[in-house]
């Protein structure tokens, strides 16, 4: 359960990778490439939250409410039902509307009275840039993370990062990873000709948390975190190879079974 | 008062109407200006301009300023009262 000092994401391993969840108040960046499972993740914190009595806004700029309905249902989620119970307000709009100077309150002071919302999901802040010239990025996500804390909002931004593996990390080219309280990157891995997906909190502001890239998939119930990859490193940097401990004790069994 | 019949011909005199209507009633969260809807209906802002006015005085939907803009919603409670006298006046074609 959520505590008064944080909320919980619905995500028990990850949970406990924040060390009891996500700081109340914060503003949380998700990042990782398209189909990395930053909008599951937000779906489960915000159903995780309507579950607890903590409203939640899921805002949508590119997928429409009906296809994420469609897409929460098969993981289990009756998005339509937390709404009618005013547990939940999804909200559509385009970005060019969030960049405007009074845009933000325009579409957002509504909804977080009317179901006193606690907790909010962006996706994606990506969507600004189409509007927005890079220099004056920092200071529209500055507005949109300020607009949330003055209402007392946890949020989870999500950020689309271009690469799918390999070693760019986008999130900082425009200031963006110092506007945010805490930072997970998802990505994919790829591991032995296999593509695997690959979580890790790079940041969190006044909390100890796990340092370790730990695997997970995306399955019928949502994301489920796994173990730590600590067969393998160089990850991040897109050219893993196995330790050295365990290459030596591959290289054992194999020797030992030939003497066999 | 407007009757049924003359409602239901407002509501689908244009096929941007028709596909407007589709367009709230499938996603009730919708909030945008009349260039992002007419985006999401696959039509451009001149195409649809005057029929969303039209939605604006029957009160199907909601005008927000924000800044230089105006955005649209769907205006539930006004929808409700339109669907309710549709249904007396399909109820009253079947009797």
């Amino acid at each position: 359960m959520s505590t008064s000092a944080r909320f919980w994401t619905g995500i028990d391993p990850l949970d406990k990778m924040l060390g009891g969840g996500f700081m109340r108040g914060d503003s949380v960046l998700i990042a990782g490439s398209a189909g990395t499972g930053k909008s599951t993740l937000c779906l489960q914190y915000l159903v995780q939250g309507a579950k607890e009595g903590e409203p939640g806004i899921y805002l949508t700029f590119e997928e429409l409410p009906d296809q994420l309905y469609r897409d929460a249902a098969n993981i289990g989620m009756d998005l339509r039902t937390l709404e009618r119970e005013k547990k939940l307000k999804v909200i559509c709009t385009s970005p060019d509307v969030m960049v405007e100077a009074e845009g933000v309150q325009a579409i957002l002071e509504g909804p977080i009275a009317e179901i006193n919302a606690r907790r909010i999901a962006v996706d994606s802040l990506s969507h600004f840039s189409m509007f927005v010239k890079p220099e004056d990025m920092r200071l529209q996500v500055y507005r949109t993370v300020m607009f949330f804390k003055t209402k007392n909002l946890s949020s989870l931004l999500c950020w689309e990062a271009p690469q799918l593996t390999g070693q760019t990390f986008g999130v900082s080219e425009e200031g963006i990873s110092f506007l945010t309280d805490c930072i997970v990157l998802l990505r994919y891995i790829e591991i032995e000709s296999g593509i695997r997906r690959g979580i890790v909190v790079l940041k969190m502001r006044g909390s100890a948390h796990d340092k370790l890239l730990r695997e997970y998939e995306i399955t019928s119930t949502g994301i489920k975190v796994q173990a730590p990859f600590t067969e393998y490193e160089g990850l991040l940097a897109g050219s893993p190879t196995k330790r050295a401990s365990e290459k030596f004790a591959e290289l054992f069994t194999k020797a030992s079974a030939g003497k066999k | 008062m407007i009757s049924g019949k003359d409602l239901l011909e407002r509501l689908l005199s244009s096929e941007a109407k028709g596909e407007m209507l589709t367009l709230f009633h499938k996603n009730p969260g919708l909030i945008d200006t009349v260039d992002g809807i007419g985006r999401r209906v696959g039509k451009s802002k001149e195409q649809i301009e005057v029929d969303v006015k039209d939605f604006v005085e029957m009160g199907i939907l909601k005008a927000i300023k924000a800044g230089k803009l105006t955005l649209y919603s769907l205006n539930a409670q006004r929808d409700q009262e339109i669907q309710a006298s549709l249904a007396e006046y399909f109820g009253g074609l079947k009797a």
